[in-house]
């Protein structure tokens, strides 16, 4: 890339600067043992164009130019010049009527992008009244227990109200799209008119978050079938974001947790050209969740470094032809570091993460709010959050151009490491019979174990660090949540439920549940059958039933190690 | 020091967050104790019956799902009807400070959020498990 001359008199050059580097810390040592964060990556005093050269970059081959492969720079030529990224909240909680009035003010404040939080009982199939929901309906999310609380949630907000409406439901993919698609079905709606997006990734739920239901394959297939099913009805929505988030959180660190969300989605790819459909059919319905939440460079690179190897693995390994099929979408969440003590900080935290993933070329980006630390986020720290992005997306000038950190010596250097360094633990994954057999091999876990031990050791020693928290602490007490539930949500959602049980037509709904009973057993799509249920208003959790007794359940091998 | 402390961690309801849950029960059984570990969905009755099983001093819970209140006061009442009382319980997880003070007035005998060192939860599990072994062998045992 440089000048063969230039480079050996910067060689030179930069020799007699790193013995006065070399004085100045002898002198006066430096702040921390090693400068790196759980990425794994470390940072040196300084990049020049000698790092480039020593990762043996090509600008044409490994940088390019946005919207080209392999979209180092980013998947459109334009990027946000166009359209900036979407304002995106992650929100739901107690009953439907409650997230209902929570929609309706996220759309005065210009958010255009959301992601309905289910609670814990609907994620993992079972009703409210079920004993396994016990203090949990309506807490992490809201109670969606039929077509009919969706119906409340969306009351008076068409599913066109946003640019994409989402939800998680990741060992239940068809039940979600089918409670959308039969939610837009009563608004009256065309599917061209409205864009589902469905976090749909099942795979990390056996190792981090825990939502699974499934044996393993089972999870699988649910999840392959509903991106089989989009493909052919609705190409424009977002049937599947294969997470690296979640990894990242319990202690993969940023750079094997991109790795790992890439082994997954190979699991996805695999199946779905088994059953026949060309990679180019589906590959471009595929989204990516990122997440680094320590190192604000690291965070730029991790985006550049995995939109780089998925276009490479998707041309190279899947043959894939259509540029669509190698453009990574990625969402990012804007959060991390979030503490419960003085809360107010997390704004400052929050947006600096926002920037960072713009920085690196994100496509629909959440923004957490500052008092989530402890409880949902009120309306007035949401709003914070809105703001923050829309800050970030209108003020400052920072959309003005593309890829601006892009030839950065520092930025391009991590993006290679990264890059190389998630190669070398997908081949491992790939050595040990792909992502389900590292996991049932128990690989990830250790990786995640180890990653959340060293965290921890890091934090205990200051290594790293939470301001207000282990450095600059004061003595006041932590303090209360903004936010509340209404602990009433449970009773009123179990009466919600009970009365839906005596209206419906329950021969219909038997039917129908016979129906998802037979598709299961067979090897076709399943969310025709689903979408039948669930139009005839059968439960979450019956529908669950149904599939518990075919699939069975998923067995943890128990170990903290 | 005598026997072993024995330690329960698990988690309850459907909270499948575990992180902080492994790294306490790796510290606890740094630290010498006999941890065991009940993993993830196990319901307020079955902690309750693994612990007496396995004969444990103390039980720590971990919850990030909200639903801490219905579940330390579930596990509390069935220790008391199984006349086991004397199992400490103590837990972590993301539990606003009223709660917190609403628990240990219900009993809980420490709750732990995020940002405590590991050291700090094992140095309490000791002082409070000591502290009722010493009470056991100068009261109801050697009465």
């Amino acid at each position: 890339m440089f000048d063969p001359k230039m480079l050996e008199d910067l060689k030179a050059q930069k020799a007699e600067w790193e013995k006065i580097l070399k004085k100045d810390i002898e002198r006066h040592g430096e702040r921390r043992r090693e400068f790196s964060s759980s990425s794994g990556i470390p940072s040196q005093s300084l990049y020049t164009p000698l790092n480039l050269e020593a990762e043996k970059i090509d600008y044409l081959r490994d940088i390019g130019f946005p919207g080209q492969y392999p979209f180092t720079r980013g998947i459109y030529p334009n990027m946000y010049r166009r359209e900036p990224f979407t304002f995106r909240i992650y929100t739901g909680f107690g009953t439907p009527k409650e997230t209902n009035q929570r929609l309706k003010y996220l759309l005065k404040l210009g958010v255009n992008d959301v992601q309905l939080a289910a609670d814990l009982p609907t994620q993992v199939g079972y009703d409210s009244d079920h004993v396994m929901a016990r203090g949990e309906v309506g807490k992490v999310g809201v109670a969606i227990d039929s077509l009919r609380d969706m119906e409340m949630i969306f009351d008076g907000v068409p599913l066109n109200s946003f640019k994409r409406v989402s939800t998680l439901f990741n060992s239940l993919g068809p039940v979600a799209l089918s409670l959308f698609m039969a939610l837009g079905e009563k608004q009256g709606l065309d599917r061209k008119n409205y864009v589902i997006d469905l976090q749909n990734d099942v795979i990390k739920e056996y190792v981090c978050r825990g939502t699974y239901i499934f044996p393993m394959e089972a999870g699988v297939r649910l999840c392959t079938d509903v991106v089989r099913f989009c493909a052919d009805n609705a190409p424009h929505w977002y049937p599947m974001t294969i997470c690296a988030n979640h990894l990242n959180a319990a202690g993969a660190g940023s750079t094997a947790a991109a790795a790992f969300a890439i082994a997954n989605g190979i699991v996805y790819l695999r199946d779905i050209l088994k059953k026949g459909m060309p990679i180019d059919r589906f590959a471009p319905l595929l989204c990516m969740f990122l997440d680094e939440r320590e190192d604000f460079f690291i965070t730029i690179a991790n985006l550049r470094a995995t939109r780089r190897l998925w276009a490479r693995i998707m041309r190279e390994q899947f043959g894939a032809e259509d540029s669509n099929s190698m453009a990574l979408k990625i969402t990012s969440y804007s959060h991390g570091g979030e503490t419960l003590r003085e809360p107010m900080n997390n704004s400052v935290r929050i947006a600096y993460a926002a920037l960072g993933y713009v920085l690196g070329g994100v496509q629909f980006l959440y923004d957490a709010s500052f008092d989530e630390a402890v409880s949902l986020a009120s309306e007035e720290a949401v709003k914070v959050a809105v703001r923050t992005h829309q800050i970030i997306a209108h003020e400052l000038g920072i959309t003005n151009t593309v890829d601006p950190l892009g030839g950065s010596y520092y930025v391009e250097t991590l993006t290679s490491q990264i890059e190389r360094r998630m190669r070398q633990i997908l081949e491992k994954v790939e050595s040990l019979g792909g992502a389900l057999e590292a996991i049932r091999k128990g690989y990830y876990q250790s990786v995640i174990g180890e990653g959340a031990s060293l965290r921890q050791r890091r934090f205990e020693e200051k290594d790293m660090v939470s301001v207000g928290v282990n450095i600059y602490r004061t003595e006041e007490e932590d303090p209360e949540p903004l936010f509340r539930m209404n602990q009433q949500s449970e009773e009123e959602q179990v009466k919600n439920l009970k009365a839906l049980r005596r209206e419906r037509n329950s021969r219909e709904v038997q039917s129908a549940l016979a129906g998802v009973k037979q598709a299961a057993k067979g090897e076709d799509n399943l969310v025709p059958a689903i979408f039948s249920a669930v139009k005839a208003y059968a439960t979450v959790g019956e529908i669950s039933d149904v599939l518990r007794e075919v699939f069975g359940e998923y067995k943890e091998a128990i170990s903290y190690l | 020091m005598g026997e072993k402390i024995r330690i329960l961690i698990s988690k309850v309801g459907l909270d499948g967050h575990d992180v902080g849950a492994k790294l306490v029960a790796k510290a606890l059984r740094d630290a010498g104790m006999e941890v065991v570990y009940a993993g993830l969905r196990r319901t307020p009755e079955e902690v309750v019956s693994i612990a007496i099983q396995e004969d444990v001093d103390a039980i720590g819970i971990s919850l990030l799902s909200g639903a801490h209140m219905t579940f330390f006061s579930l596990i509390l009442k069935f220790l008391a009807e199984k006349n086991a009382s004397d199992i400490m319980l103590f837990g972590g997880g993301v539990i606003p400070v009223s709660d917190i003070k609403e628990l240990k007035r219900l009993g809980v005998r420490g709750i732990f959020t995020a940002g405590t060192a590991t050291s700090q939860i094992v140095e309490f599990v000791k002082q409070e498990i000591e502290g009722r072994k010493r009470g056991k062998v100068n009261g109801s045992f050697f009465q």
